[in-house]
């Protein structure tokens, strides 16, 4: 009686242990080496994780993907942004990584420097749906997606900036849209009037480089081997921005002023610079503001400049079935489905084929008819990824807090930005 | 008495207590597998440079070496951290036992009280975060009262030298109603009999708290205190959701810091600061239990 009692007891546990155990072993460090695929001529199952939630561009091409390829399976899961992030730092290390993954492009410097992602340039030949790489993006999207000569994720929709203005009322008071820096802070304190219409900007690496980039200056030289940040170019274009605070048409928008749609529907923000999946943000929360709005290259002192970003789809090193991934990969970059991206999305498609096509370069009603997109494109023929280098994070988190012990005016942007310089210069020789 | 042979002794032992070693056996593998190997692999990856991906390098010291002397950002974060405990632990228990106090007394609808004030302890820390990051929104509550009695308004959470006093308030918020409950029962098992003696022989309500509520809640403060600490040092979820660390670090603490790290793959860096918090925590521990072994 006692012994069966045991036995079951002891089978309750072997149970509880094993279901509380990982479904999948570890799989061996992440290598280079060509993996053994099986054929896609054999029935595959391949995984593919999803960040982009409701509004997906990427769910409805499963059914066709699956008729058009009979002997391909897709187990789809769905995670938000901030989940992806974490499960992936998970998987790619403890096993049981996908096989497509979406990748915001600001995740690629920590992942590319550990050889996370597959290097399509074999799996693919070289061609992407019969066109090379080169030709089917511009670039700078091109530079985003390779890394140390290897091109480790297909980019899928593209995020630069842009200006976004209230063309009602620069008509209503007669000023002219800037195109440069003079004629920005011009219209600014036209616009401007007690609490309302303000050019809005945020503290952080990604507007902070555009103002950098668009007085000719980078953020690390061209070899990445030193910060130049605070070069005079630089410490002259954040002294602009900064300027724009200090003469009370700037605003700062901190994490208390809420979201920035807000501003943008109480009229707090007149200008602010962002990218085209703000467009589809607008539309569906400020439909009330239709016609109101307009975008425009950004105002710049020396040259046009952005940063470039976005979302890539990406197979991870341990995948098993890269080539039935480049198969789905390669379909989700076709010309028809990267017309998906805004059209389901409201996304910015990557292929430079549908950015300029007319189901994508459309008159968009809600900003007076303007044919948007090809606003954007402009934008993404001079856009600049950020450095691919291993201590990236610690150099972003630098540079984002001097923006904002400047903005705070804590520090002088010469200070601000020098002691910045001198803690990434540290984390970059390491 | 004859002397039974060991193995006999002890197969009847075995067998006479069979039943419970198995029913121990589940939390105790649990805990070997869920808490020891994990505690034992991070104490090994904090001495390499481990970013996941790829095999560990070993480092010695140098991440404990590089976080105590030359991490900055580590070093405010422990300032906070310390300074969250302090604010925390000074107004929470106090808020706590005066509530408690006040409960106490002949109150109607006692157990409704007890359960508004502990309603915040349950609820998800996150989702108290998030009220809390409204209410501080410039255009907010709070500061639409400022405004109305004709005050500036405050950036709760874009002043760094507010920000984290606005999260020790949204925790003490959510948390004191923990102290309220645990010193309401603890004054409620003190014998009436030692208050009306006390007041036969004519001490105050003030002599009356300081000799005999005071040293019969000893042992529920130094318990409160222990937890409370353990408990503050590890902040983070209020971080995540309010402040992400910032303005400028002021309200980055040591379990975001570690989290921030792990986010970045340096999973060894991560680990040491992890053990880092782990050696504070034990010294806690350790000092509060001398302190009430000391006089009991």
């Amino acid at each position: 009686m006692n012994t069966k009692k045991m036995l079951f007891c002891l089978v309750i546990i072997l149970g509880l242990l094993l279901s509380s155990c990982g479904g999948s072993t570890p799989q061996p460090a992440v290598s280079q080496a060509p993996v053994t695929t099986q054929a896609v001529a054999e029935p595959v199952t391949i995984t593919v994780w999803d960040y982009y939630g409701e509004a997906t561009p990427i769910k409805p091409l499963i059914e066709p993907f699956q008729a058009a390829h009979p002997n391909i399976k897709i187990n789809y899961e769905a995670y938000d942004w901030d989940t992806t992030q974490q499960k992936l730092n998970v998987v790619l290390s403890g096993g049981g990584a996908p096989d497509v993954v979406t990748v915001d492009m600001t995740w690629i410097p920590k992942y590319a420097a550990q050889g996370a992602f597959a290097d399509m340039k074999p799996l693919s030949g070289g061609m992407l749906n019969g066109v090379p790489w080169e030709q089917a993006y511009t670039a700078g999207a091109l530079k985003a997606i390779t890394y140390n000569d290897q091109i480790i994720s297909a980019l899928y929709d593209f995020d630069t900036y842009a200006l976004y203005y209230r063309n009602d009322l620069f008509e209503q008071k007669g000023i002219k849209v800037p195109t440069t820096w003079d004629e920005l802070m011009t219209a600014a304190k036209a616009l401007h009037e007690g609490e309302q219409y303000y050019y809005e900007f945020d503290a952080d690496t990604f507007h902070g480089s555009q103002w950098i980039y668009e007085n000719g200056g980078t953020l690390l030289s061209p070899d990445n081997s030193t910060v130049v940040f605070n070069s005079p170019e630089a410490v002259e274009a954040i002294t602009f921005n900064d300027s724009l605070l200090k003469e009370g048409v700037g605003l700062n928008w901190t994490t208390d002023e809420g979201e920035r749609i807000q501003g943008v529907k109480d009229g707090r923000i007149a200008m602010f610079s962002d990218g085209p999946y703000y467009m589809g943000i607008m539309k569906s929360a400020a439909p009330e503001m239709a016609g109101q709005w307009r975008v425009a290259l950004h105002p710049y002192s020396k040259q046009p400049g952005s940063y470039l970003g976005g979302t890539g789809l990406a197979i991870p090193v341990a995948s098993t079935k890269q080539e039935a991934a480049w198969e789905f990969i390669q379909y989700a970059m076709e010309l028809e489905n990267q017309i998906g991206v805004y059209t389901l999305a409201g996304a910015a498609p990557a292929l430079k084929a549908a950015l300029s096509s007319p189901e994508v370069n459309v008159e968009d009603p809600y900003f007076g008819g303007q044919k948007a997109f090809s606003i954007f494109l402009q934008t993404m023929e001079t856009a600049i990824p950020f450095p691919y280098v291993s201590s990236w994070a610690d150099i972003d988190a630098a540079f984002t807090n001097a923006m904002q012990q400047i903005a705070l005016g804590d520090k002088t942007v010469q200070e601000a930005l020098d002691e910045a310089a001198a803690t990434s210069q540290e984390a970059l020789n390491k | 008495m004859t002397a039974i042979p060991l193995p006999h002794r002890f197969t009847s032992s075995v067998k006479k207590y069979a039943m419970p070693y198995v029913f121990i056996a589940v939390p105790v593998i649990s805990l070997i597998v869920f808490l020891i190997i994990p505690m034992v692999v991070s104490l090994w990856w904090s001495f390499n440079d481990y970013s996941g991906l790829n095999s560990p390098k070993f480092v010695g010291l140098n991440n404990y070496v590089e976080l105590l002397t030359k991490d900055k950002i580590f070093t405010k974060g422990l300032v906070n951290t310390t300074m969250f405990v302090l604010l925390g632990m000074s107004i929470g228990p106090t808020l706590g036992l005066l509530t408690a106090l006040m409960l106490n007394q002949k109150v109607r609808f006692r157990s409704l009280f007890r359960t508004a004030y502990y309603l915040p302890v349950m609820t998800s820390l996150v989702v108290v975060s998030t009220i809390w990051l409204m209410l501080y929104n410039r255009n907010g509550l709070i500061n639409s009262v400022l405004q109305t009695f004709g005050l500036a308004k405050v950036g709760w959470l874009s002043n760094p030298h507010v920000a984290l006093i606005s999260i020790v308030i949204a925790s003490v918020w959510q948390g004191f109603g923990f102290e309220t409950v645990v010193f309401l029962a603890a004054l409620q098992s003190i014998p009436r009999e030692l208050y009306e003696a006390a007041m036969i022989d004519g001490a105050g309500g003030g002599a009356q708290f300081r000799y005999i509520t005071l040293p019969a809640l000893r042992p529920v403060i130094v318990f409160v205190y222990i937890i409370g600490i353990i408990g503050s040092y590890q902040v983070f979820d209020q971080i995540y959701v309010m402040s992400s660390g910032g303005p400028v670090y002021s309200t980055t603490t040591i379990v975001y810091y570690l989290f921030s790290k792990f986010m970045d793959l340096r999973l060894g860096y991560a680990s040491a600061i992890a053990y880092i918090l782990f050696a504070i925590l034990v010294v806690f521990s350790y000092l509060q239990l001398r302190f009430s072994r000391e006089r009991a």
